[in-house]
């Protein structure tokens, strides 16, 4: 009996631990469009941080860049400080890494 | 001693209350001090964050570019009979006739001319009035012998070789890009583009002589700023947009549109890539009047992807259903799919469609004199795909790459054009009209760019379009012709060297030369005119035609550029 009630609680207890981290790994995707106020490109040319302006909410809110696509813009100077960006991130652990950035669509 | 002790505690006792005092008043002081700096700071802050919201640059992008283009041309034509100097030969040749017969009393060969005279200006008269294929087929068959007798004053015009040396053109090109409000921007471009030593397009126009191409007989309402004229300052392009309509990827635009320069000929002209603006070139290059509503779904699969629906006025008619206007007006429209728009690779979906097509856009000063559309011909349909690529570190350098396919597909109605010979939609030759029928033409274009470490680009290109191609690209960057709409194969190679010079303007700004090479070789008449139906060139041997018949034609060019 006692080895039972053991088994059962080692198991609620592995169940209830793969949930916890379930909940953890699921980040909230987020949405905003924004103008660039400041872009800084990491080091190693890897990654990059773009400081966005929500043009609704006047906050600032920082984005990390790591696609490849997407850096290759900021090297090439495609996308600079001023322009407006339609951004979709993830925010997860306080950080908001970016799926997709680009320039508002129009002409 | 003890006295001392006590007294010397008494005043460190009494010190130790009165100090805290003294500090704590001082402490008040720095804290007001503090309160005071940091308020100042905060004004200036906001004083800055004033003068930056008012400044130009938080607003307003100006920016453009400067060329100078050097010239050389030669061609060699084919044999013809040049239709406008053959009425206007024999109108000279029986006026001269009528004078002579008069200043010389000849009563008889007074009435002969004066009667050749009033035939033929009612046969003119009458011309203008035919509208359809059958009244066509009609007039032609009741004048059978004035048309016999008009052969007699045929201007034949034997195979040449045209050539200019030095064709020297200065542009100068201003663009504007406003924010105004939130959502809204504001685009326009002025341009200049003028011939040294020259206040008209006579020298790529073939002043005096019949002209070769269709595109090229004069300067019209889309080749504006385009086609080398007199300097005019033109507004290229002039168009609002307003962008994240509802919160969504949803745009819409208006004005005199970027459908200029499009993908895949950014690449030859050294400019960047169009993004959501522009219409592929193989299809479409014509500074159109009109509106676009777009929408870029974001998808993960399909990075860049947009699509558009665009609608431009090609030519406007005025008040109709008057005694003297029952023409429609011309009308473009569009639907264009970008389902994939990355570096590595940008993929395009078009279909257009040109509705009640006019005969000739309005020109002054042209060979023909001033032009005007005076008949509706019919429909066009064109469909394209293409595809572009940009491979970084292929090598020491990168590669750009693309390929483009397109259709034309022509539904003339029964009309003619009286001023064009009766020759219709794709139809018929001078005073040989052809019943209307659809016809099919397609055309391909590849190339490549390989841009080294150097600043140095090399490009290589080609197209080719079949006998019944017809596109609506008058305003290509080409001289001769837009290489574009040509009827047979067109090969161009160039070399562009950019300075190593750092941006001032702007973070696009350059400076570099080019210098290039086309050789067009023609298979068939009428490349970028839709009157009339193509004759192959080996068969144009002195058919009555309005354009002199262009077999091959070389172009050398050179350029400096500066983009700022």
């Amino acid at each position: 009996m006692n080895k039972i009630f053991s088994v059962v609680l080692v198991l609620a207890v592995l169940v209830v631990s793969s949930l916890s981290w379930v909940a953890s790994a699921s980040a909230e995707e987020a949405k905003m469009v924004g103008e660039v106020s400041k872009i800084t490109l990491a080091a190693d040319g890897k990654s990059a941080t773009a400081i966005l302006k929500d043009i609704k909410t006047g906050d600032s809110v920082p984005i990390e860049i790591k696609d490849e696509l997407t850096l290759d813009k900021l090297k090439d100077k495609r996308i600079v400080e001023g322009d407006e960006i339609r951004c979709k991130f993830d925010k997860q652990d306080g950080k908001n890494t970016s799926k997709t950035f680009v320039k508002t669509a129009g002409c | 001693m003890k006295k001392r002790v006590l007294q010397l505690a008494t005043v460190m006792l009494v010190g130790g209350m009165v100090f805290p005092v003294f500090s704590q008043a001082s402490d008040d002081e720095i804290q007001k001090k503090i309160d005071k700096l940091s308020q100042e700071v905060e004004e200036l802050k906001n004083s800055l964050k004033k003068v930056e919201n008012k400044s130009l640059g938080k607003w307003l992008t100006i920016g453009g570019d400067y060329r100078f283009r050097y010239d050389y041309l030669k061609g060699e034509t084919r044999p013809f009979t040049d239709a406008s100097a053959t009425f206007a030969n024999a109108q000279n040749k029986m006026q001269q006739g009528y004078f002579n017969a008069v200043a010389a009393g000849d009563a008889a060969q007074t009435r002969f001319w004066a009667g050749n005279i009033a035939g033929m200006t009612a046969f003119s008269q009458q011309m203008t009035g035919v509208k359809t294929f059958s009244q066509a087929q009609s007039f032609l068959g009741a004048n059978q012998q004035l048309l016999g007798g008009l052969g007699n004053f045929a201007v034949q015009v034997p195979a040449y070789e045209p050539e200019n040396k030095s064709l020297y053109t200065n542009r100068f090109g201003l663009d504007l890009h406003a924010k105004a409000t939130e959502n809204v921007t504001v685009t326009a471009r002025l341009v200049t583009y003028k011939v040294f030593g020259s206040q008209d397009d006579s020298a790529v126009t073939v002043d005096g002589n019949a002209p070769y191409f269709a595109d090229r007989v004069g300067v019209f309402d889309g080749t504006l700023g385009h086609v080398p004229s007199d300097g005019s300052l033109e507004v290229d392009r002039a168009y609002g947009t307003l962008s994240n309509i509802f919160d969504q990827p949803l745009w819409f635009s208006v004005g005199r549109r970027p459908s200029t320069g499009g993908a895949p000929s950014n690449l030859k002209l050294n400019n960047e890539r169009p993004g959501n603006g522009g219409t592929p070139s193989l299809l479409v290059d014509y500074a159109f009047d009109g509106m676009t509503i777009g929408y870029a779904p974001e998808i993960d699969a399909l990075p860049g992807a947009y699509a558009k629906i665009c609608y431009g006025r090609g030519f406007e008619s005025g008040y109709r259903d008057t005694p003297g206007n029952s023409l429609s007006d011309t009308d473009m429209v569009g639907l264009a799919v970008i389902p994939i728009d990355t570096d590595p690779l940008r993929v395009w979906l078009q279909w257009n469609r040109g509705i009640n097509i006019f005969d000739f856009p309005t020109m002054d000063d042209t060979y023909y004199g001033n032009t005007g559309a005076k008949t509706n011909l019919g429909d066009i349909d064109w469909y394209g795909a293409g595809a572009m690529s940009t491979i970084k570190k292929a090598g020491p350098g990168n590669l750009n790459l693309f390929a483009d396919f397109a259709l034309s597909d022509t539904h003339p109605n029964d009309n003619v054009s009286s001023q064009a010979g009766f020759q219709g939609l794709l139809t018929g030759g001078f005073f040989d009209p052809e019943a209307p029928s659809d016809k099919t033409g397609w055309a391909v274009s590849a190339g490549i760019r390989y841009d080294l470490p150097s600043k140095t680009k090399l490009g290589l290109e080609y197209n080719h379009g079949s006998e019944d191609w017809i596109t609506f690209a008058p305003a290509a960057d080409d001289m001769w012709t837009s290489k574009v709409g040509t009827r047979g194969n067109v090969y161009e190679g160039y070399i562009i060297q950019e300075l190593d010079l750092k941006p001032v303007s702007s973070y696009f700004s350059k400076t570099f030369f080019r210098l290039g090479y086309q050789y067009y070789d023609f298979e068939y008449t009428g490349s970028n005119n839709w009157v009339g139906a193509p004759v192959a060139l080996s068969d144009a041997v002195g058919q009555m035609m309005l354009m002199a018949p262009v077999k091959e034609a070389h172009n050398v060019y050179a350029t400096f550029e500066v983009k700022f």
